[in-house]
């Protein structure tokens, strides 16, 4: 039963994420992405830590996608804009990709289950995560976030209209 | 987990999702008989007594519409976005807790569809993905008012989204757990001796942060910017028509029923009676069952005072402006929410030493 609905929303996980890439329209990459983060929190609840399930959704699926499909339909994006996937560079990337996943997949399929890393999921309860995160992980978490505000600021600057002239015109 | 446990999930599932899904007709009626009552004219009363079957009319004007398509629409995120609304929408009924109890066939019935440990998460980000059926449908529609319609529900559905979260996390730091169940049991006898022990005396300034954005989350008046008739003839839902119109407007009384039960839960008792414990109660009625029934009915009449209160506050006062909007949400509400959280914790370190 428990596999069988880890299959089920991974392979849901999964065909989201292509649909990510693959689809025509940015508007049904954002839904695909919807899928993708839906099925990745019912992986979560699957675990066990239904905490960070909940998270999951309301962060990212409630939030940042939000301002996702807000900015495409700002932009009114008709056409798709073209791939260079001739490129030598872009071959080697999405090879090096492909072959750095692989290893990963075989290697967790290796393990036997889908649920091998038990140990690394203590996370159910919220009071052991909070707990992480202002004692062993306080410094990355801050230096994360100081580095989210950096790009926040930094696409502010690249954004603006050219500052001699003032904004907005 | 036998035959007679599923029965029993399948039919009090199925008995709670039908009754939240009676609030649509009778919130018609009480919507239509209220305006008129403010405005000071009859109102529906051409149906049935009162106009009472004027919600059967309706649906049934709905049903036998024709359902049109606009030529430029998108057809796919055109068809499924009013069912992307009523989805979340009927998904966050199962978290609210509407009585304690009942006994049948020598079994508990929790009368709660799902008893879950993250029960306020569950439900904030569920109801959180409203807002992509007012997204796609209003992008689908291909239509400019639709389109604006849908940018402005995004922004407002995210901007208030924030001090809807810091007014539950306020919660969640007094009650000390994210189970909606545990609330209610938190709020249950007597303060000072003749105070409801409700969680409204702890959190007042929580529970006006809460409504307030319960107000925006909804698309209610006074915060209904993508659907103002006025300026955007009807917002996201312009293009739409029959049946799929009327979904869009039961997902929006599904989502004041949750809105209000969720007010309930939090800081109003949930299902107890004011004054009283439920082993007191117990013990004057002598039966279980019969003291879910009156904790059910409780809750009921405390969801119902809501509904009215929405209601009420629509048809009272007028919209905001956008920047008013914006203002009240970024300048006010998230302020006051976060000055909240500063000294309930200090309050709770000073009087409970947590």
């Amino acid at each position: 039963m428990r596999d069988g609905l880890f299959i089920a929303f991974g392979i849901l996980t999964i065909l989201g994420g292509l649909g990510v890439v693959v689809a025509r329209h940015a508007i049904f990459s954002a839904f695909s992405m919807v899928i993708a983060f839906f099925g990745l929190s019912a992986l979560y609840v699957l675990w066990g830590s239904n905490f960070i399930a909940m998270l999951q959704i309301l962060i990212y699926t409630g939030a940042i996608v939000v301002l996702f499909v807000f900015v495409v339909m700002l932009l009114d994006l008709k056409k798709e804009s073209s791939l260079d996937t001739g490129s030598g560079l872009a071959v080697m990337l999405s090879g090096a990709t492909v072959w750095f996943f692989s290893l990963l997949i075989l290697r967790a399929m290796n393990r036997g289950s889908y649920f091998a890393s038990e140990k690394v999921l203590v996370s159910q309860d919220m009071r052991v995560i909070s707990h992480l995160l202002f004692t062993k992980y306080l410094w990355p978490f801050e230096i994360l976030s100081l580095f989210l505000l950096a790009l926040i600021i930094g696409v502010c600057v690249l954004a603006r209209p050219d500052s001699k002239e003032g904004p907005h015109k | 987990m036998d035959w007679l446990d599923l029965t029993i999930i399948f039919v009090r599932t199925a008995v709670i999702y039908v009754a939240f899904i009676q609030v649509v007709p009778i919130m018609i009626w009480v919507e239509r008989k209220g305006a008129a009552l403010i405005q000071d004219r009859p109102g529906p009363n051409r149906v049935g007594p009162f106009g009472l079957l004027q919600p059967v009319a309706d649906a049934l004007k709905f049903l036998f519409k024709e359902d049109p398509i606009p030529k430029e629409v998108n057809k796919f995120l055109y068809a499924i976005a009013p069912f992307l609304i009523l989805l979340p929408a009927s998904l966050v009924v199962c978290a609210i807790p509407i009585g304690d109890y009942a006994v049948f066939f020598g079994r508990d019935v929790l009368l709660q569809v799902a008893d879950l440990d993250v029960g306020l998460l569950f439900v904030l980000s569920i109801g959180s993905l409203g807002v992509y059926g007012i997204l796609f449908g209003g992008w689908a529609s291909s239509n400019k008012f639709s389109l604006l319609g849908a940018m402005r529900s995004s922004a407002q559905v995210i901007s208030y989204e924030i001090p809807l979260a810091l007014a539950a996390a306020n919660a969640v730091m007094f009650y000390g757990t994210f189970n909606l169940r545990q609330m209610v049991f938190a709020q249950e006898g007597t303060l000072f001796g003749f105070l409801p022990n409700w969680g409204i005396w702890y959190q007042p300034l929580g529970f006006l942060i809460f409504f307030i954005a319960l107000f925006a989350e909804t698309n209610r008046l006074p915060f209904d910017l993508p659907e103002s008739e006025a300026e955007l003839v009807g917002g996201y839902h312009t293009e739409y028509g029959s049946m799929k119109f009327a979904v869009f407007f039961m997902a929006e009384y599904i989502n004041l029923a949750t809105a209000s039960g969720l007010m309930t839960t939090l800081y109003f008792g949930g299902w107890h009676l004011p004054w009283i414990t439920d082993a007191r109660l117990l013990e004057l009625l002598g039966s279980r069952n019969l003291l879910a029934l009156l904790q059910v009915a409780t809750f009921t009449v405390k969801l119902s005072f809501f509904m009215i209160v929405f209601v009420w506050v629509r048809w009272t006062i007028p919209r905001f402006r956008f920047d008013q909007l914006m203002r009240v949400g970024w300048k006010n509400l998230l302020p006051l929410g976060l000055l909240n959280i500063i000294v309930t914790a200090i309050v709770l370190y000073l009087v409970e030493g947590r």
